[in-house]
């Protein structure tokens, strides 16, 4: 009786932790991404929805998910960023911190690798075909596990789509846009028209300016009061939502117009090198491919560096030169062994060989590889594990409490948050 | 005898009993109010009072670098800056108060506008009701402790209720102060800026020289421009390499904070340099607007001074409008317009009917408006309404928090994480979310 209920007890919680995957066909499984893999683009799930909370320093966060709801129902949905997962804010690599609250996302996303070190509740894997009263069908996705998450700006970039403005409609510095999301060169017929708001604090760049609707009036470019046809004018916009009056279910607010190649290319520039000295000073995050060990501590280790970093920092991984390699986490943060940070207890060593891959990599991935030897290899650093590195040629500095794991001080919840910080609705 | 015995056992059973509870009773109100037990009345530490702004001088002040923000519950966090190294301290929970203001470029803010990363102003009191705080409640003299690791005292203040947030700029606008550049070194796009934060006008000989690094995405605002480092070399007014003195050139600076290396206790990184006060005033303007149309959508907050009940409902109802808010939002308080008025909590979240803030929310003129004279507290507009209603509704008392709008303002609804429920922990949110390290 005892091992039956013993087993009945096993059974049970596995049950919980692959809803609705017992009992299946290994084919019929749902997908999940696998640690040291990066996971096909096509199979994730597509969703819009605004980012309303930001737990950056465990790469996760809250989104209001788009459905077919009223918009202001909707629950603020958790995600949590895969390792390997990217941000793209303003047309170049970004961090969570870097994006403000309210701004519409873009999100390719999976399923937890694994639900029982989620950092985020666990669904239903159907959750996105369920009805959620007011709120509607596909608010709260299963699919939590972010590969992409980026700006409209940022998705129209890499889809090679614009904003084409058809008209205008303004009364006191504040009106509605119609306009269509399409491609750049020829009309496509089956795009369809928005309608978004804009008021007096929508910023407006054309080249080095930052202009407000006052100026786009002075300038008679709007008029002051009224409709203009604006004769699909090709832009890009930032998305963000404000509350609609109830009758609206769901209508967007436009934050940003650029309105020229010059004004975005400046954006994402700055961006840039936001992200790069973000890199520099927290390291670039790769997985581990392989580790042959030596005698007496010494081993090469193969590691693939993730992807969408600026490349002026990937070529700073040169064959010969000295590098250091750090445990982590799936949240990316740091181990901080003793007093010096994470530098004390990183394996340090020249790298033997960097090797690029050839044709297209997958999202997540740089389709670099390096091989590193050590003298003295860390426990954390094992095949499919992530770890941080950077050249030695990199200044060493200090990341913040909140991003690094105190040594053996750190607790279980420190290393794999648990999904508790949310509200429950 | 066996009787007295008996009788003399109860009494001491009973006494004893007695003692015990009152010992419970003590040792609970200890608890209460940390610090606090056998004070006289005079000696006990300030703590706001509901339905009273406090005074800002009673104010602890203290500067930290925002970590985390839960708008939706006013609170966050902040690294707060100490004497020893920056980069190891932990990040402290703050609250807003009801009343509490934020300011970001120089304008009315939310917790939500200001980026991660920002360093800024506070203002903080002790928590008015430690029972109630969304945010651990510390020792009274917290700020006193030296936190060891070399991180020096005064970073986990008791006083994490805060009346105002304020980012650099803001501080420098209402202080009159401005940063005047000494010298800048330059290399590769970035490098160290050495300034010093004075009066605008005159000399301040006491103001100490700060040295602060800036990089290639330090934003450069110069009118209506939004400039880099490599702007200001392109049209030589830096050098591409080396060091300039700027002859203390006034400008307001953004201010954050980015790791820096092992043997640097604290130093500070610029985001921002205004150049020029046109620049300024066009930030101020667009967060301005962006204030604006957010406390139209959630309407204004207030405190309830007094309601004064009539029959089957009606009442008058007299409130403080809080402060720091656009002028132009106040002006839409008229006599014999009509508002609406909601209860809410001390996050300002809504309580909320099926259709919105409007459905459950009292209805009706505003007959009076009162603007007091003189300086009011920070916290408080000065400006009074006396609103009647037929039907008044329980959380409109006097001390309470409450949100009133003009109905002249458009009626729209607030989204799902800023309205109150059936969950207590959504009315009263508790500090579970913040980690312990």
């Amino acid at each position: 009786m005892l091992v039956f209920a013993c087993a009945f007890c096993i059974q049970a919680p596995a049950a919980e932790e692959q809803p609705k995957s017992n009992n299946q066909d290994p084919k019929n499984e749902p997908f999940r991404p696998l640690a040291g893999e990066f996971p096909p683009l096509e199979k994730s799930h597509a969703y819009r929805g605004e980012l309303t909370f930001v737990d950056h320093a465990n790469r996760r966060g809250s989104i209001r998910v788009q459905s077919d709801g009223k918009f202001r129902f909707i629950p603020p949905n958790p995600f949590a960023m895969l390792p390997y997962g990217i941000v793209r804010y303003h047309g170049a690599p970004a961090d969570l911190r870097d994006v403000p609250l309210g701004t519409m996302m873009h999100a390719r996303a999976f399923l937890p690798p694994d639900p029982k070190l989620s950092a985020v509740p666990v669904l239903p894997i159907n959750n996105r075909t369920k009805k959620e009263g007011n709120a509607g069908v596909g608010s709260a996705p299963a699919e939590n596990h972010v590969l992409l998450l980026e700006d409209e700006p940022s998705h129209c970039l890499r889809t090679g789509k614009v904003w084409k403005l058809a008209e205008v409609e303004i009364k006191n510095k504040q009106g509605m846009i119609v306009a269509r999301r399409e491609s750049r060169e020829a009309g496509d017929t089956q795009a369809e028209e928005e309608t978004m708001t804009f008021d007096a604090a929508t910023r407006i760049w054309r080249g080095r300016e930052f202009l407000g609707v006052e100026e786009m009036i002075t300038d008679g470019e709007w008029p002051a009061s009224g409709k203009k046809s604006l004769e699909d004018q090709a832009v890009l916009l930032g998305i963000t939502w404000k509350p609609t009056p109830g009758s609206v279910f769901t209508r967007f607010h436009i934050s940003d117009i650029w309105l020229d190649d010059a004004a975005i290319q400046r954006a994402a520039r700055h961006q840039n090198e936001t992200h790069k000295a973000f890199i520099r000073a927290r390291w670039v995050p790769a997985f581990v491919d392989a580790v042959e060990y030596g005698e007496f501590g010494t081993a090469t280790v193969t590691a693939t560096l993730f992807g969408e970093i600026d490349d002026s920092l990937y070529t700073d991984f040169k064959k010969d030169s000295r590098a250091l390699m750090a445990a982590s986490e799936n949240t990316l943060k740091h181990w901080a062994g003793g007093t010096a940070g994470t530098a004390q207890m990183a394996s340090k060593g020249p790298i033997t060989e960097v090797i690029k891959a050839e044709g297209t990599v997958p999202l997540g991935s740089s389709g670099i590889q390096i091989k590193f030897e050590t003298d003295l290899i860390t426990e954390g650093i094992r095949p499919n594990r992530v770890v941080r590195l950077r050249p030695a040629s990199w200044p060493d500095l200090h990341v913040p409490r909140e991003e690094y794991l105190r040594d053996h001080k750190a607790t279980h919840e420190e290393r794999f948050p648990t999904p508790d910080v949310f509200p429950k609705y | 005898m066996r009787f007295l015995v008996l009788s003399s056992w109860c009494l001491v059973r009973d006494s004893l009993l007695v003692l015990a509870c009152a010992c419970f009773v003590h040792a609970a109100a200890a608890e209460e109010k940390p610090g606090t037990k056998n004070q006289k009345p005079g000696t006990e530490p300030f703590r706001p009072v509901a339905g009273e702004f406090p005074p800002l001088e009673k104010a602890h002040a203290y500067r930290g670098e925002l970590v985390f923000v839960d708008h939706a519950n006013r609170r966050g966090s902040i690294r707060v800056q100490g004497e020893g190294k920056f980069f190891r301290n932990d990040p402290h929970p703050f609250a807003m108060l009801p009343y509490g203001m934020v300011r970001y470029h120089g304008a009315p803010a939310d917790l939500r506008d200001v980026p991660l990363g920002t360093v800024l102003h506070v203002r903080g009191f002790l928590p008015p009701d430690p029972k109630l705080s969304s945010v651990p409640v510390l020792p009274v003299d917290n700020k006193d402790k030296d936190a060891s690791h070399y991180r020096g005292t005064g970073i986990f203040p008791a006083e994490n209720h805060v009346l105002l947030l304020e980012d650099e700029p803001s501080h420098c606008l209402r202080t009159g102060k401005v940063w005047k550049l000494k010298e800048l070194e330059l290399k590769d796009k970035q490098g160290t800026i050495v300034a010093s934060r004075e009066p605008k006008t005159g000399v301040d000989s006491t103001a100490e020289e700060e040295s602060m690094t800036f990089d290639a995405a330090t934003r450069i605002w110069r009118g209506r421009e939004r400039l880099g480092v490599g702007d200001l070399i392109e049209e030589g007014i830096w050098p591409a390499d080396g060091k300039k003195p700027l002859d203390g050139q006034p400008v307001l600076l953004g201010i954050t904070w980015k790791p820096t290396s092992d043997g640097v206790f604290t130093r500070f990184h610029i985001s921002d340099i205004w150049l020029d006060d046109t620049a300024m005033e066009r930030a101020a303007e667009n967060q301005t607007e962006t204030h604006k149309t957010f406390i139209r959508s959630r309407w204004m907050p207030a405190w309830i001074d007094a309601v004064e009940y009539g029959q089957f409902g009606q009442a008058t109802v007299t409130a403080t409008l809080f402060g720091g808010m656009d002028d132009s939002l106040y002006a839409d308080f008229k006599k014999d317009a009509s508002a609406l008025m909601n209860a809410v909590e001390a996050t300002l979240k809504h309580t909320h009917g099926a259709y919105g803030p409007a459905h459950m929310a009292c209805k009706g003129p505003i007959i009076d408006v009162v603007k007091a004279e003189g300086e009011a507290p920070l916290g408080s507009s000065g400006i009074q309404i006396q609103f009647q209603t037929d039907l008044i509704i329980e959380g409109i008392r006097p001390g309470r928090v409450v949100r009133v709008r003009p109905a002249s303002w458009p009626q729209v609804q607030v989204p799902r994480e800023e309205y109150v429920g059936d969950s207590i922990d959504a009315r009263f949110p508790t500090p579970a979310i913040f980690p312990k390290y």
